[in-house]
């Protein structure tokens, strides 16, 4: 298949329900919000969220009741405080919660990329992490000894990232904030690339290379109301809209007039 | 007449002033305050600093002032060189070992500290947005550095609920310092001891905020507080909208900042006919 453009309802098909659907972008920057709000429409569910560092996109997913288990390193909003429908849900022991750092969801997803089943580092010893993760082990260094952690390889079931620019093939401009996009694109089985436009031929180099892309969408203005440097910077007043509707009961109505648009 | 100062303008020049040239310095999430701090010792006595962000992905010398709507232009626009994020922490972080001042949910005796979850794990009775990468880089830096905008005895606890960062260990002696709104403080004989009050802050302010019995330096000093100088840089040139503030309020009155931030921001924006503020 080289030509992999579809509507975006289409690439959402392929994402069945129970899968761990790994979210490109970080914090409030270039998020895939227009294929998440697909995401929400399928009511595609049970699903486990993965992320370098959630926020509104993965706080609406728990919201619409499609999450059933988190694995970040960080779940918030920024300057814009907690992320209020993950940490209401999680608070009331409604979440599963795979705790993850920077450096266990970076050699988990680089030990995919090797083909091995975990990478070793000195991550995590003496904290709690350990009891709160008992699939993670610990390995004694096999040249000096010294106790390491074992973090095992991690491979999503989808990837979705939103980029500025993206030919059929699925090759992909993402504008300097590279977040953890280029291990998603090569690790997950299904990945979904939503860009602002799509053009015969990159008008730069690429971020991502197409190769294990499965599906090419338009989206313009896919990310907002998180920023698409340099194209476009957050929308800050409805990041605020967002948060304000949840702390007064209003997630629902949010939720509905978010759809819609 | 001495200058008057705000809690965040304290902790930012203690920031600062903790810092030397040449030092390589990293942005965490959230943390608009530290990084009022570390563009306050570029401003002053080093010139040289290097800044890096996993947030912005990039390293870089070039440094604008605090934005809420444009965060990532600082780092993306002129960068010293592009990076994402497993670069940045799986090289950048365990080999360099860049400064980074980290902000507690709690912190205990020991000097360990969380931002996990409060309450039992299993059944917290509030859960925090997570650690990032702390637990990664406290079990082996030889330095840890904190700071905690509102000095709390809900955030100065006996033990800690979850350890997801590394104070104290057993026969590594490391550079363990913390600022508050009320003082500095630093680990001694494996318990946190209280090194300066902040002027017009006495032992006892200290103490009553505080969840522990508090070790006390001899003699106990008081923190420099900042120059009139030191004021105008943060006030006028580094973070003129006050988005550092963000991090000393809380409830009703931080959302009013909030939207407060974002309408100043947007009608300078609107005044400044250009998508993005230019670059230092």
């Amino acid at each position: 298949m080289t030509d992999k453009t579809c509507a975006l309802a289409q690439a959402v098909a392929a994402i069945a329900p129970g899968s761990t659907v790994a979210i490109g972008g970080l914090m409030l920057h270039r998020r895939p919000m227009a294929a998440v709000r697909e995401l929400v429409r399928a009511r595609v569910g049970d699903l486990t969220v993965l992320g370098a560092t959630l926020g509104l996109e993965a706080d609406i997913l728990v919201g619409a009741g499609l999450v059933q288990r988190v694995r970040t390193c960080y779940f918030g909003l920024e300057a814009f405080g907690l992320a209020p429908m993950f940490t209401r849900a999680a608070s009331a022991g409604a979440l599963e919660i795979v705790e993850e750092t920077e450096t266990s969801v970076a050699c988990g997803l680089r030990a995919t990329l090797a083909r091995v089943g975990f990478i070793a580092s000195p991550a995590w010893i003496g904290t709690d992490f350990l009891r709160v993760r008992p699939d993670v082990r610990t390995i004694a260094d096999p040249y000096s000894g010294e106790v390491c952690v074992a973090f095992p390889a991690i491979v999503p079931d989808v990837a979705l990232i939103h980029a500025l620019e993206a030919d059929p093939l699925g090759n992909a401009i993402l504008g300097g904030n590279l977040a953890v996009d280029w291990e998603l694109s090569l690790t997950a089985r299904t990945v979904i690339v939503t860009a602002e436009r799509v053009v015969p031929r990159l008008s730069a180099e690429a971020d991502l290379l197409g190769q294990r892309v499965t599906h090419v969408v338009a989206a313009p203005h896919g990310a907002a109301p998180t920023s698409c440097h340099p194209l476009y910077p957050m929308d800050a007043q409805a990041i605020l809209a967002y948060v304000e509707a949840c702390q007064s009961d209003g997630f629902q109505s949010y939720l509905r007039a978010w759809l819609e648009t | 007449m001495k200058p008057e100062f705000t809690p965040d303008e304290i902790i930012a020049t203690c920031i600062s002033r903790r810092l030397r040239d040449g030092d390589i310095v990293v942005q965490g999430l959230s943390t608009p305050l530290t990084l009022a701090g570390y563009i306050l010792a570029k401003c002053t006595h080093a010139p040289n600093l290097v800044l890096a962000s996993a947030v912005g992905m990039a390293v870089t010398l070039d440094w604008k002032p605090l934005s809420l709507l444009y965060d990532e232009a600082m780092w993306l626009d002129r960068p010293l060189r592009r990076m994402n994020f497993p670069s940045i922490c799986r090289e950048i972080l365990p080999t360099l070992e860049p400064r980074e001042f980290l902000r507690p949910a709690q912190v205990d005796r020991r000097g360990h500290f969380n931002n996990v979850c409060i309450g039992d794990w299993h059944r917290p009775t509030l859960r925090l947005p997570g650690c990032g990468g702390i637990a990664d880089i406290t079990p082996i830096y030889r330095r840890v550095e904190l700071y905690v905008p509102r000095h709390d005895p809900r955030v100065f606890v006996e033990s800690v609920d979850f350890v997801s960062g590394v104070g104290y260990v057993p026969d590594r002696p490391r550079d363990w310092f913390l600022v508050s709104d009320l003082a500095t403080f630093d680990l001694h004989e494996g318990r946190v001891r209280l090194l300066t009050v902040h002027p017009g802050v006495s032992l006892d302010d200290v103490q009553a905020r505080t969840g522990f019995p508090l070790q006390v330096a001899r003699p106990l000093g008081e923190t420099e507080p900042p120059t009139a100088e030191e004021l105008r840089l943060l006030r006028e040139e580094i973070d003129p909208l006050g988005i550092r503030k963000l991090e000393t309020v809380g409830g009703a009155a931080r959302m009013q900042l909030l939207r407060d931030i974002i309408h100043r921001e947007r009608q300078s924006q609107r005044r400044d006919s250009r998508p993005y503020p230019t670059t230092q």
